[in-house]
């Protein structure tokens, strides 16, 4: 790691967006063959969400009292700190174009970094999925809940209910039962494991034992802890005035739709839920690189090749941010990033290339097998997309119902349409929140598929930027005074 | 009111009514269903001629769609050069009258057309940071007086105390009280309704492919063929806006204009501060508080020109400058964020006179475009349908606009 002064220009064969595994595993692989390197991350810390670190000013005084963080984390993290990599905390890149990235820091304006090979490694955030009740307060994402445990060991609430579907259902109870949240039962909205799912992620198994031990060792400390998990169950709504004081659940069909009359109530203060994850793919859609539609990866996900090129010359997309495959197959797939990115600058040829590529194609093969076997569980289905009454607030910046939006939806299929006479993703989530649920409604009304959706046109900023940040005098408008010809 | 103008459009939009069969003829066809396009179709249906409209894609989804609906009355930027001559003088005298019209117009418009559609008179500040540039708005006021408009030049403590929250560098402001804003979103198509409802057929999702000049056909000059058929029409309007150029070149008819992309920046909400728009006499801004209390700051900046259909993007450049001018005029918004940023389209002319009404060469074809299409566009239109539908017999449309005078 190397520090920066602000004022030289900055020039680098190699940009990387986001310090999570993905973006570290291409920095410290580039690095090792001399590629002069830039990463940029929004937080205060490296590591990204799976790998988020306590918050700067906590001091640990007894290491054998904290959960242990994960070891693979950790030796990335130390691993990066070893090599000659430029990196730029608290720095949110809000534009990119051609050959320089636009970035953000705290109170300073705005600056320009340029770059020979661009990697696009953002991550991803957890799907919003719209019921009555669902922007009360108390009710938050995983997400949320693990960035309060792991950077401030701050529980959210004390009788919690997790729902959600997939290894997230139960991985993260389990870790915020680990330190010490009382959770009141756990819903996953896929089915129990059959045996012939068993079979399945066994046939699967080469490469992928530690994510059965891991998975197994969640399951392990929910009994200990007596920590019920409800099958084919889901979060309808979520009672409560000042914030969420109860929640129904129910029973659903394979599509997870509600069973009729399975519904029950239950007492909790906070409600946290896990449905899986979206691409944060703002900057892919910006550079304007190809997209298909995978819902199992969380919806727009950019085409990529084996070495992580996208579709646009000089720009790598791998970990979530490309489409939610897990931190596994984001470290595998960064460090072929990182081999093309120096074999493309020369600093390796095409059979050395290769050669260090091998172990990193299979790796990602081993656990793309695996990741089939799982998504045949927990793959979202569409029930949950259908939850919101006519009164439940779709657009929560701009608090639109789904009323509000149907009445639009009724007379087009185009979200642009959709978003000008509404308002809805105009606000500072920019979408975030509602452009998934939207789509699925259009798609619902017009008998589309939700793939052929047309989606709004890519503006920045990626993030919202204080204009004092933007401001450039330098910039000049005279060219622009009529001439009176 | 805002549930009411929801219902207004979803019942406007029905595909049943714009997506139904085209017409095999129609005595005038206008091609463009931009806000030119809607209410020149609805003051020549409200005068009982027969009309079709035919829409591309979506109604009012271009440039219509994508400015920031205010009407400008004060002469403006683009409008000066660098020096103001007699002959420039009578030339802005007649701009400022058509604005005046224009102005009428809309306060007119909501009773017009029965709907709301978010007209407010709040009023408009011009303001000027250099001695030079106050001088301009002296010499621009003095012409608006004399043509009828009028406007107040403020400085010093009257300026602080008028807009205590502009910067207190700026050596004068001009206030002009008929400025203000429409919705942008909801004009166009609501001068669409109320034309179909006076027996307009409008057609969206129609291209046209080609045009073509019939002979000897005193009934029907004109065929248009289009994605959904042909149509056979007498008279033939081109309100194409930025494509006005392409469809006119089809009859040999070459017009002087050319297009821009315009950057809009757009913050999060703030509180209340500022009721009138601003506009600046040298520099490029415009700068209002919307109703949602978002900031809303453009002023011809410009964006990335693309081919139909991908939308303009946008050039970093353009926000910072843009933001350089707005923080030297409101310092406030120093610590307001950026959240969004849009492109809209321009269709200028060279003269920056509008192209409006027949042109000589092939008889029966008209022209309508005017670049600032917000403010002027139902006037012009009004003043195209006086001529259409009296037979050429009223004229009320000045000769420098005629559509011929470039080819």
């Amino acid at each position: 790691m190397v520090t920066i002064n602000k004022d030289a220009e900055l020039n680098f064969d190699f940009a990387i967006i986001g310090g999570g595994p993905a973006g570290m595993a291409a920095a410290i692989q580039a690095a090792k063959h001399g590629v002069k390197i830039a990463l940029l991350d929004e937080r205060v810390t490296l590591g990204g969400q799976i790998y988020k670190q306590l918050g700067r000013g906590f001091k640990i005084a007894n290491q054998t009292q904290l959960q242990v963080p994960p070891k693979i984390g950790q030796n990335l993290i130390a691993d990066f700190d070893k090599q000659s990599i430029s990196l730029f905390l608290k720095s949110a890149v809000v534009s990119i174009e051609e050959d320089h990235l636009l970035f953000a820091t705290e109170d300073e304006q705005v600056s320009r970094l340029k770059f020979k090979k661009l990697l696009i490694a953002t991550g991803a955030y957890d799907r919003p999925v719209a019921f009555p009740g669902w922007t009360l307060p108390g009710v938050i994402t995983a997400g949320a809940a693990q960035t309060l445990v792991k950077t401030q060991r701050v529980l959210p609430g004390s009788r919690i209910l997790f729902a959600g579907s997939g290894p997230v259902a139960l991985a993260f109870p389990a870790q915020l039962a680990g330190y010490g949240a009382n959770i009141v039962s756990v819903l996953e909205a896929g089915s129990a494991p059959t045996p012939l799912n068993v079979l399945g992620l066994l046939a699967a198994s080469t490469g992928n034992w530690d994510l059965i031990s891991d998975a197994m060792k969640y399951r392990l400390a929910l009994l200990r802890k007596r920590i019920p998990v409800k099958y084919r169950t889901i979060i309808v709504q979520a009672h409560g005035i000042e914030r969420v004081e109860a929640v129904t659940i129910a029973k659903v069909d394979r599509n997870w739709r509600v069973k009729k009359g399975t519904s029950k109530r239950i007492e909790v203060d906070t409600l946290c839920l896990g449905y899986g994850f979206l691409p944060s793919n703002e900057l892919l859609k910006l550079v304007g690189c190809d997209f298909e539609y995978q819902e199992s990866k969380g919806g727009y996900v950019a085409q990529t090749d084996e070495w992580g090129r996208t579709s646009v010359p000089n720009v790598y997309a791998v970990g979530d941010g490309a489409g939610v495959e897990g931190s596994y197959i984001a470290i595998s797939r960064g460090n072929l990033v990182g081999i093309s990115v120096a074999q493309e600058l020369g600093l390796l040829n095409l059979s050395q290339a290769r050669e260090k590529a091998e172990q990193f194609h299979t790796e990602t093969k081993e656990r793309r097998r695996f990741q089939s076997a799982l998504r045949s569980m927990f793959d979202v289905k569409q029930g949950i997309f259908e939850l919101a009454s006519d009164e439940t607030i779709i657009c929560r910046c701009e608090i639109l119902t789904k009323l509000d939006i149907d009445r639009v939806i009724d007379s087009t299929a185009d979200l642009s349409v959709v978003k000008a006479y509404t308002r809805a993703g105009m606000g500072p989530c920019q979408g975030r929140n509602c452009q998934r649920q939207i789509s699925a409604m259009v798609a619902q009304r017009h008998g589309i598929d939700i793939a052929d959706v047309h989606q709004g046109t890519p503006r920045f900023p990626v993030k919202p930027v204080a204009l004092g940040a933007i401001a450039d005098e330098t910039v000049s408008d005279q060219k622009y005074f009529f001439d009176g010809k | 009111m805002e549930n009411r103008t929801h219902e207004l459009i979803s019942s406007y939009l029905s595909d049943e009514v714009a997506n139904s069969e085209l017409p095999k003829e129609s005595e005038t066809v206008v091609i463009g269903g931009g806000l030119l396009g809607t209410a020149l179709t609805y003051y020549l249906s409200k005068s009982g001629v027969e009309v079709t409209l035919l829409e591309r894609g979506e109604l009012n989804r271009e440039a219509s769609g994508t400015n920031a609906g205010s009407f400008h009355f004060q002469i403006a930027i683009h409008q000066l050069t660098k020096s103001i001559t007699p002959e420039e003088e009578a030339r802005l005298a007649g701009e400022v009258r058509l604005q005046l019209d224009a102005a009428n117009l809309w306060h007119g418009l909501e009773d017009e057309l029965d709907a709301d559609l978010g007209v407010h008179f709040t009023g408009g500040l011009m303001v000027s940071e250099t001695e030079d540039e106050l001088k301009v708005l002296r010499d621009k006021q003095r012409i608006e007086l004399a043509a009828g408009l009028e406007t107040q030049v403020m400085t010093g403590t009257e300026m602080r105390d008028f807009a205590p929250y502009l910067s207190p560098k700026l050596s004068g402001i001009s206030y002009c009280a008929q400025e203000g804003h429409a919705n942008p979103l909801t004009v166009g198509p609501i001068f669409a309704l109320r034309a179909a409802e006076n027996g307009a057929r409008i057609r969206k999702n129609c291209e046209v492919l080609s045009i073509t000049r019939i002979e000897n056909n005193p009934t029907f000059r004109f065929k248009v063929k289009t994605s959904r058929g042909e149509i056979l029409c007498n008279r033939l309007v081109n309100a194409a806006g930025p494509w006005t150029q392409d469809l006119s070149m089809q009859l040999g008819i070459s017009l002087p204009m050319g297009l821009s992309g315009l950057h809009v920046n757009v913050t999060e909400p703030y509180e209340k501060v500022l009721t009138p728009m601003v506009q600046h006499i040298g520099r490029r801004l415009t700068l209002k508080q919307s109703s949602n209390n978002t900031f809303i700051i453009g002023g011809g900046w410009p964006s990335r020109v693309e081919k139909f259909p991908k939308r303009y993007s946008n050039y970093w450049a353009s926000a910072a400058g843009n933001a350089a001018v707005a923080l030297d005029v409101l310092p406030l918004l120093k610590d307001v964020r950026l959240v969004r940023t849009w492109s809209g389209i321009w269709a200028f002319t060279h003269d920056f006179n509008p192209i409006l009404g027949e042109s000589k060469k092939v008889p029966g074809y008209h022209v309508a475009l005017v670049p600032t299409g917000f403010t002027l566009g139902p006037m012009v239109s009004h003043m195209l349908a006086e001529y259409i539908s009296s037979q050429g017999k009223s004229n009320p449309i000045p000769h420098s606009f005629n559509p011929d005078r470039a080819s």
